[in-house]
């Protein structure tokens, strides 16, 4: 199966080049504006940009349809699917449909939990995981049959990636589990946002004997108090004092923001990843700018 | 065990009042309510207590296991008095339901199910049931262990459930939501408690026991047909 190349996300990775991947946040609305605003920001510095799936359980625009509005204008697609709404029916059923409109890359997440978000009452599917999502992918494309086993005459041509947490304390599990989703078929594998190159370097160690291209996430921290909510609410984050430092004594948090940032994507480039993978959370026009004066480019 | 909490006064009241019972039964259960002061003799005495002072005429008894009173064969051909007078004499305290408008019973939703099926009376649940779990110390929590899934891998996992105790039943290892060796849905901003996250535990324990291994593995999707709703077992020995 070594050649099988079907969107220029992965032939990108493949070749070797430092590769960086967007994200786009749909809106929770109809408003197109919106992730039309996103992708020309991104468009002309990232090779594809994921589309979130309902992240933390918020109702926003489903993935599907920002996932198209990306690809009219030029941009390729990363199709995020979590197993939190939807059973293994739904997800083989929005994997064939997610190929037939022309999406090349899907990443297998197992979703937050419902209870993280707008609707904690709503009742958590999670039938799979991201490990038997990424299997069931493979399935389809490689084999030409579904989770059952039936026969798929014209089977999804796409990628598979993984999500994987590196800040976790005790990491060992969370190698474990990537070990799986290669054993699954993961090809590529994007992380949850890194800030402390002390958790890159250990990433680096734990994973030196998987071949699996890594894209350490980057999210820019834009004030003292995101930094302060991502340390007290989401897993596995660090974030070195200097940089906390740094954005509370920040004359222009914008500037510094970006400098910030940039650095990290320099950073990650010389420690030898794949690439990167951008968040803008809200900087969508300044991601060019971080690239540019990373110098990766 | 099965683990139940005593619906709030109120609630019970209500219930009886909706549909202006004065006669009333309360049937306790000796088995696991009793063992967790839900719903045994002390428990039924007094929630009795309390109803007596609204003037109503109530009656209480305690039945060594509702889930386990009478036998259907046993009552299958009788017509329904003879079937009250079986049931009567199996709990302790009274053996005549006569006369009575309403059941009350503290026993958990088996137990309820079982009294209901029995008796042609209607039958009030004291209690919310649950989940299965095991015995505690005071100041502790009830923790559910066991949500019953028809294909028990507890083998496999150190003996630690992740169908039950990883808040998304998954079979390969933890998501990316563990916080502090938490799960992500204990975290303060939604939950008052932290609960350890059970891939952890399973982590932890495996590595003890020499047994990583058996984490490494990928474990097939769950087959819900084992643990889908109407589930049933044929009766092979009747005890
Ligand atoms: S694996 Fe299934 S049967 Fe075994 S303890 Fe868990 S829920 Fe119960
Ligand atoms: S944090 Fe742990 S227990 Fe909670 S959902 Fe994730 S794997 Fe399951």
């Amino acid at each position: 199966m070594a050649d099988r190349l079907f969107s220029k996300f992965m032939e990108s990775v493949k070749s070797r080049e430092f590769t960086i991947s967007g994200e786009i946040d749909p809106p929770k609305d109809v408003n197109r504006e919106a992730v039309e605003e996103q992708v020309s920001c991104l468009k002309d510095h990232v090779v594809a940009a994921n589309v979130t799936d309902n992240p933390i359980g918020d109702v926003i625009m489903n993935t599907f349809a920002p996932c198209v509005i990306m690809q009219e204008m030029g941009l390729e697609a990363i199709y995020q699917a979590t197993c939190r709404d939807r059973n293994r029916i739904a997800l083989q059923s929005d994997i064939i449909g997610a190929a037939a409109v022309g999406i090349k890359n899907v990443l297998a997440l197992t979703g937050d939990h419902t209870r993280m978000g707008n609707h904690p009452q709503a009742k958590p599917v999670f039938d799979f995981d991201s490990v038997l999502l990424t299997q069931t992918i493979r399935k389809m494309v490689d084999e030409g049959k579904n989770w059952a086993g039936l026969e798929l005459e014209h089977p999804p041509k796409l990628h598979v990636g993984v999500g994987l947490s590196p800040g976790l304390d005790p990491l060992e599990p969370e190698i474990i589990k990537l070990e799986k989703k290669i054993e699954a078929g993961a090809e590529f594998a994007q992380t949850q946002c890194v800030y402390d190159v002390r958790i890159l370097e250990r990433l680096k160690e734990e994973t030196s004997h998987l071949e699996i291209p890594i894209l350490p996430g980057l999210a820019p921290l834009r004030s003292i108090g995101m930094a302060k909510f991502m340390l007290k609410y989401v897993p596995g984050i660090s974030i070195p004092d200097e940089m906390l430092k740094q954005l509370e004594t920040s004359k222009d948090l914008k500037e510094t923001t970006i400098d910030m940032t940039a650095e990290l994507i320099r950073t990650v480039k010389e420690m030898g990843f794949a690439g990167v993978h951008i968040m803008p959370v809200g900087m969508d026009a300044q991601v060019g700018e971080m690239i540019k004066r990373s110098g990766v480019r | 065990m099965i683990i139940t909490r005593q619906k709030t006064f109120d609630e019970i009241e209500a219930m009886v009042d909706d549909h202006d019972y004065n006669k009333i039964a309360l049937i306790g259960c000796g088995g696991c309510v009793a063992f967790y002061h839900q719903g045994g003799r002390k428990e039924t005495v007094e929630l009795a207590e309390k109803l007596k002072a609204g003037s109503r005429d109530v009656i209480t008894g305690i039945a060594n296991r509702q889930c386990y009173l009478c036998r259907e064969e046993d009552v299958r051909d009788l017509n329904d008095a003879d079937t009250l007078k079986k049931v009567s004499r199996e709990i302790e305290g009274f053996d005549n339901l006569d006369g009575v408008e309403a059941v009350i019973s503290l026993a958990c939703g088996v137990g309820v199910q079982n009294l209901a099926n029995l008796v042609e009376i209607p039958v009030i649940p004291a209690q919310n049931t649950m989940f299965m779990g095991k015995r505690r110390v005071r100041g502790d929590f009830d923790i559910e262990q066991c949500i019953g899934c028809g294909d028990c891998i507890l083998g496999l996992t150190g003996g630690i459930c992740p169908v039950t105790r990883c808040a998304k039943s998954l079979m390969n290892g933890p998501c990316g939501g563990v916080f502090k060796g938490n799960c992500e849905v204990s975290q303060s901003r939604v939950s008052k408690h932290p609960v350890p996250c059970a891939w952890i535990l399973i982590y932890k324990k495996l590595k003890k026991l020499g047994r990583l291994d058996n984490m490494k593995k990928i474990r097939p999707a769950r087959d819900f047909v084992k643990s889908a709703n109407m589930r049933m077992l044929e009766v092979e020995q009747v005890g």
